[in-house]
């Protein structure tokens, strides 16, 4: 969250607690104005920057901006300021209050404030912030404890311990899991699950002949030593870091060298890099390692985000910088929305302000002195996070997490609410001990999330269904025990992400059909239990790639420099200087997978928008799934798409020459993976022939039309 | 073709379209599915069996709505307020003297600078009697249904950030743009056109280019479309080159017969049904989003009320036009933009602010004025909310030792707004008498913004979107008032 400026009173400074003052002006009356106009926010319901005027003490003691009257100097109270709306302290906010009652106070501060009885005014008690849920309130930030497994009836359907955890909710539910899906779905599943891509017809068909029991378990292993495998799960990581190649803002300039990052995240995936491993090089590679370009590339994961190169006010364009970083650990590896808690605590979870600016403190020297900075470390030019203000940096907390009201000092430190944790040396070496406290076994929170993430990505929902808050504004968990046992197991497994993947693909709960019976549909219509495996559309990258896949345009080349495909010039137009900062690669380049396309802040690529791609400028821990005509526009009519229709159209015309109905039966096999019932393809032959008797077009345009046609199907756009 | 030439798996062409396009309006005419709803469904990402509703159906304002549609015509680069609407009689004899005023703009903070007398007189206008500099001679005879905003003021002197907080409310990108968040909160009328649409310059877009109509954290659904004003009007919605309707609609027709097929085993995923309703509706925008920018209908005098009968006023007269036509036709939020690209291309007069004004004032008077006459002459206006102006001002000093140029100035400029509710002939806030900073009820970008939503029925503060553990609002955390002498 970024918003502020309201300007409140506030925190900081504890004033002594000096004896009230005798008797002075009318200080009942006064009490009565403070009851009336402030309480509400000053001591009632709410505390706001700090402040309450609920008795003399707390007047003193004051709040953010430091005590609300000066008993020393009365006539100097920041008080005084605030009710005459002066230097930019305005209270109430909504305007000043009635001439006589400022009068009434004004006297009353002068004096000293007076309060004679000590009796305080009357208030609601102030809540301290804790979870809403009672019965959960230790969930899930309570120490993993691997959970019992289950016992089930059902024994026969258990293939691992998933399972029972998934059918013994079934059973007690009455729901029978919905029947394994026949092997062409489990190949397009399985396949574009790991790597985003289609099956080619010759892997569906000798995945379909193959008997062995452990035909599935080989395709798995085959599709997780794929090279493209990394390509699809390093973009999720790419997701929840908020990837991108420009800083946005006016220039939008490159990042030059930032695509390293791109390629070490997709790398440590295919090497199934442990994630305690992969978390330390991203936080403190050059602490590690510091003559290693690897773990130094790793950490670009600090300068991925956006960045100003003129901003208007440059310590709050810093802690912009920062909330970036802070955002992406709280969210990212913890799934705590502390960076909720930059201006005050958090509403709901247990995070105050000061755990929002404890986790700042190790990134606090952190900071690009310009936005091209990059470092030669080795051979090779790598994108890295400059130190640049080491050892002149103090943390604070930024009262309303504004940078010009500086609240008291703080030390490194990690969320409060995850029970102890060691104390942080704030000297160098900090940001290797987080990363060591946020892979420990202790830890609470990393292999949930991680675990989550893993089963969202599979099943497409997460058993915690906002995988990037697990707090009461998050969702409820819908299966805690399972995500416990995962999570022991992804932690005392060594972090190795390849064997979680096995786990869960080998389940029988993944292999089942995604048709729900009428009585499973009934009881629970969205699939809580996960009786039936949920069906999905394909993302934006698997839109763009399957197309160029099928049309056997794929260049399936890996890593390095960004490439820039054709955009037309009517969404180019749309820059203040049209084309600038896209030079637009060669067709063989330009044919590449849509994780090595630029990601330009300012930017995107229309059939990757236009499908629902990460947005760049923030975390995306979900992606939506809208549906609107101007995807069908642009997948009917957009060049990209009659592009790869020609191409798809030509491959036909290629491999099955003279034969439309072998030419249709290809289509449909390379889009669906299906063998078109007899029927279909008969009607798909007679649709081609009528647009050559009927609409008058040639052989090779009527194929054309055949080809965009099944690069609009739902069939193709849609996995069981 | 096939056998079943007007049957789809049994049914009619018109029990089909009644159950995916007709039968998913109605859904949503009735309200069945509250955005939070359609959020949830969002988040379980493809559960196959939420009732589709089409987010942009149009929805009821929450309380009583004085404006249904809005036209932001927003002048990039940043309109001089001492040379147009804001009138300082006591500048003009300060030209060329060097006196000591903040100012804060590209070229960073000054104490002191030397003058630039407003370069055009003012006259008095109208029964209200507005000053208006004389770059406005149309736009002066509508003072009376204007009200003017002298005491704006803004958070960035920057264009990137001062174009993202006029039109998101913050300077980060990454947030919805207000577009977004009316047709969040509204919907639109019409599905055979996008909802919130934007026209550009035809000298490019502005800085930031489409982070100026993102939808941010929102679904892509309400981001802004652009749309042109003569030609192809959307990106993609022609058929490519030897294809024509007939053809497409054959393809159509096997494309569901196929999609039907293929739904009639997974009925319960809303989602196919949605997505083959969502091809009719393609086909019936290709079909009508022409038609919008047809101006053949328009009368010669019409046509010249908007300017396009002269060749500085055209391009922007028909964009004007065809904000009235967008209007007409129940689009809810028509950005329309005066300059693009950068310097002298929009009104960022940092070297001479008389050939800049000239030319941009020159271009859009008659235009702008064209748009308020025509749409109050046929009742529109009432109901149809204008907003002019730019992310910022400029200074009453010049940026460099010599010449007219301003820098800009986000301490205080003017915008002004009409109908939709609005009462005309007023002036809100002031300057000081150099007009360098607002200094009598001043407003912030957000007390603007909270002024668009109350008169489209919302409370500015209550309007809100659930992102990041946070309830997200226009207006931000804090809320901001709507201008009270507005509303």
């Amino acid at each position: 969250m970024r918003a502020f400026g309201c300007l409140a009173l506030g925190l900081a400074t504890i004033g002594l607690a000096l004896p009230a003052k005798g008797q002075g002006p009318d200080s009942a009356r006064a009490r009565e104005v403070l009851s009336a106009r402030c309480l509400k926010c000053h001591g009632g319901e709410k505390t706001k920057g700090g402040l309450s005027v609920v008795d003399r003490d707390a007047l003193e003691k004051g709040g953010d901006l430091g005590p609300a009257v000066d008993p020393d100097e009365p006539g100097e109270s920041l008080m005084l300021q605030a009710i005459h709306h002066e230097d930019g302290l305005e209270m109430p906010p909504s305007g000043r209050l009635p001439d006589d009652e400022i009068q009434v106070l004004a006297d009353w501060i002068k004096a000293g404030a007076p309060w004679p009885d000590g009796e305080p005014l009357k208030t609601v008690a102030r809540d301290a912030p804790e979870p809403d849920d009672d019965d959960d309130a230790s969930w899930p930030y309570a120490e993993v404890v691997r959970p019992a497994v289950p016992t089930v009836e059902n024994v026969a359907w258990t293939r691992n311990p998933i399972d029972a955890f998934i059918l013994a909710r079934l059973e007690s539910e009455g729901l029978a899991p919905a029947p394994e899906a026949d092997p062409r779905t489990l190949i397009r599943r399985a396949s574009y699950d790991l790597t985003g891509l289609p099956p080619t017809p010759e892997e569906v068909e000798a995945f379909e002949a193959d008997p062995a029991p452990d035909a599935f378990e080989r395709l798995v292993d085959r599709l997780l030593a794929s090279p493209r495998y990394g390509e699809a799960w390093g973009r999720h990581w790419l997701d929840l870091v908020g990837y991108a190649e420009t800083n946005s803002f006016e220039r939008d300039a490159a990042k030059p060298f930032i695509w390293r990052y791109r390629d070490y995240v997709i790398d440590a995936f295919n090497r199934d890099k442990p994630f305690d491993r992969f978390t330390l090089e991203q936080l403190a590679g050059d602490e590690v390692a510091p003559d290693s370009v690897e773990a130094q590339t790793a950490t670009g994961f600090f300068r991925v985000g956006l960045w100003d190169d003129e901003p208007a006010d440059r310590p709050l364009a810093r802690y912009e910088v920062l909330d970036d970083i802070v955002t992406n650990v709280g969210q990212g590896f913890l799934g705590m929305t502390v960076d909720c808690a930059r201006c005050h605590d958090h509403k709901k979870d247990p995070i105050p302000q000061a755990d929002y600016y404890r986790l700042l403190a190790f990134f606090i020297e952190m900071g690009p002195q310009n936005g091209l900075e990059t470092r030669k470390v080795g051979p090779e030019k790598v994108e890295v996070m400059a130190a640049v203000r080491k050892g002149r940096e103090e943390p604070h907390v930024l009262l309303r997490g504004n940078p010009a009201l500086v609240g008291p000092k703080v030390e490194p430190g990690v969320p409060t609410a995850l029970g102890p944790a060691p104390t942080f040396d704030a000297g160098p070496g900090k940001r290797r001990a987080l990363a060591e406290w946020i892979t420990d076994r202790r830890n609470p929170m990393t292999a949930r999330v991680l675990a989550n993430r893993i089963w969202q990505y599979h099943f497409g929902r997460g058993l915690v269904p906002s995988p990037s808050d697990f707090g009461s504004l998050g969702e409820p968990c819908t299966h805690p025990e399972l995500l416990d046992w995962l999570a022991a197991e992804l932690a005392d497994g060594g972090w190795g992400i390849k064997r979680m993947h096995r786990l869960v693909m080998l389940s029988s709960a993944y292999r089942m059909s995604s048709r729900p019976s009428p009585e499973a549909l009934a009881a629970d219509p969205l699939n809580h239990e996960f009786q039936r495996f949920p069906m999905r559309r394909l993302t934006a990258e698997e839109v763009r790639d399957s197309m160029l896949a099928v049309a056997g345009a794929l260049n399936d080349k890996a890593g390095g420099p960004w490439v820039c495909p054709p955009i037309p010039d009517e969404v180019l137009a749309g820059q203040s200087v049209p084309g600038q900062g896209w030079k637009v690669s060669p067709p063989a380049e330009a044919a590449r997978r849509s994780v090595y396309v630029h990601v330009k802040r300012s930017l995107a690529v229309p059939i990757l928008a236009t499908h629902d791609a990460a947005d760049t400028d923030s975390t995306c821990p979900v992606r939506f799934t809208t549906t609107v005509p101007t995807q069908a526009l642009g997948l009917l009519n957009g060049a990209f798409a009659n592009e790869q229709a020609a191409r798809l159209a030509d491959r036909l015309a290629r491999e099955r020459e003279g034969d439309l109905a072998a030419q249709v039966r290809l289509a449909v096999l390379l889009t669906t993976g299906r063998e078109p019932s007899a029927e279909e393809s008969a009607e798909d032959v007679a649709f081609v022939r009528s647009l050559q008797t009927e609409a008058g077009l040639s052989e090779r345009a009527a194929l054309a039309q055949y080809a965009l046609l099944a690069l609009n199907a739902n069939a193709f756009l849609y996995l069981d | 073709m096939s056998r079943r030439d007007h049957q789809f798996c049994g049914r009619t062409r018109r029990e089909f379209l009644w159950e995916t396009g007709g039968g998913f309006t109605a859904t949503a005419l009735a309200g069945l599915l509250s955005a939070d709803g359609f959020l949830a469904r969002q988040a379980r990402a493809a559960d196959g069996s939420t009732p589709f509703v089409n987010p942009l159906a149009p929805k009821p304002a929450p309380k009583p709505a004085r404006a249904k549609s809005v036209i932001f015509l927003f002048m990039y680069g940043g309109p001089s307020h001492v040379d147009t609407f804001d009138h300082k009689p006591d500048l003009y004899p300060l030209d060329g003297k060097t006196i000591e005023v903040k100012t804060f703009g590209r070229g960073g903070k000054k104490n002191e600078g030397r003058v630039v007398g407003p370069k055009w007189a003012f006259r008095p206008y109208g029964e209200s009697g507005k000053m208006v500099s004389d770059l406005f001679p149309n736009l002066g005879t509508c003072v009376d249904d204007i009200a003017f905003v002298h005491s704006m003021y803004a958070e960035s002197p920057i264009h990137g950030s001062a174009l993202l907080m006029m039109n998101s409310g913050r300077l980060l990108s990454g947030n919805p743009c207000l577009g977004s968040w009316v047709t969040y909160g509204l919907g639109s009328e019409n599905q055979d056109l996008p909802g919130f649409v934007v026209m550009l310059d035809k000298t490019g877009g502005p800085i930031s280019g489409p982070k100026n109509w993102s939808s941010g954290y929102m679904p892509a659904v309400y981001q802004g479309t652009v749309i042109r004003a003569d030609g192809v009007p959307i990106h993609d919605l022609a058929p490519p080159p030897g294809v024509d309707r007939p053809l497409q609609r054959r393809l159509l027709d096997r494309l569901r017969e196929k999609n039907e097929e293929h739904r009639a085993t997974r009925m319960e995923n809303s989602e196919l049904a949605a997505r083959i309703a969502s091809y009719e509706l393609a086909f019936q925008m290709q079909k009508h989003a022409p038609e919008a920018v047809d101006y053949s209908r328009e009368t010669e005098e019409t046509l010249a009320l908007y300017g396009i009968d002269r060749p500085e006023t055209a391009d922007f007269g028909r964009k004007c036009l065809l904000a009235r036509r967008l209007v007409e036709r129940g689009v809810r939020f028509i950005q329309v933009y005066s300059g693009g690209a950068h310097n002298d291309d929009n009104w960022d007069a940092h070297g001479d602010i008389v050939a800049n004004h000239t030319k941009h004032a020159g271009r859009t008077d008659k235009p702008i004025a064209g748009l308020l006459k025509d749409l109050k002459r046929r009742g529109l206006l009432d109901e149809t909310l204008i907003i002019w102006g730019g992310e910022f001002g400029r200074q009453p000093t010049a940026e460099f030792a010599e010449g007219t140029g301003r820098d800009h100035n986000s301490y205080g400029f003017t915008v002004w707004l009409a109908g939709g509710g609005v009462p005309g002939g007023v002036s809100v806030g002031a300057t000081d008498e150099l007009g360098s900073r607002a200094v009598e009820d001043r407003c912030h970008v957000k007390n603007l913004h909270a002024t668009i939503l109350d008169r489209l029925g919302f409370d500015p503060d209550a309007l809100s979107y659930f992102h990041g553990g946070l309830d997200q609002r226009l207006v931000g955390v804090e809320g901001a008032r709507p201008i009270q002498q507005l509303v």
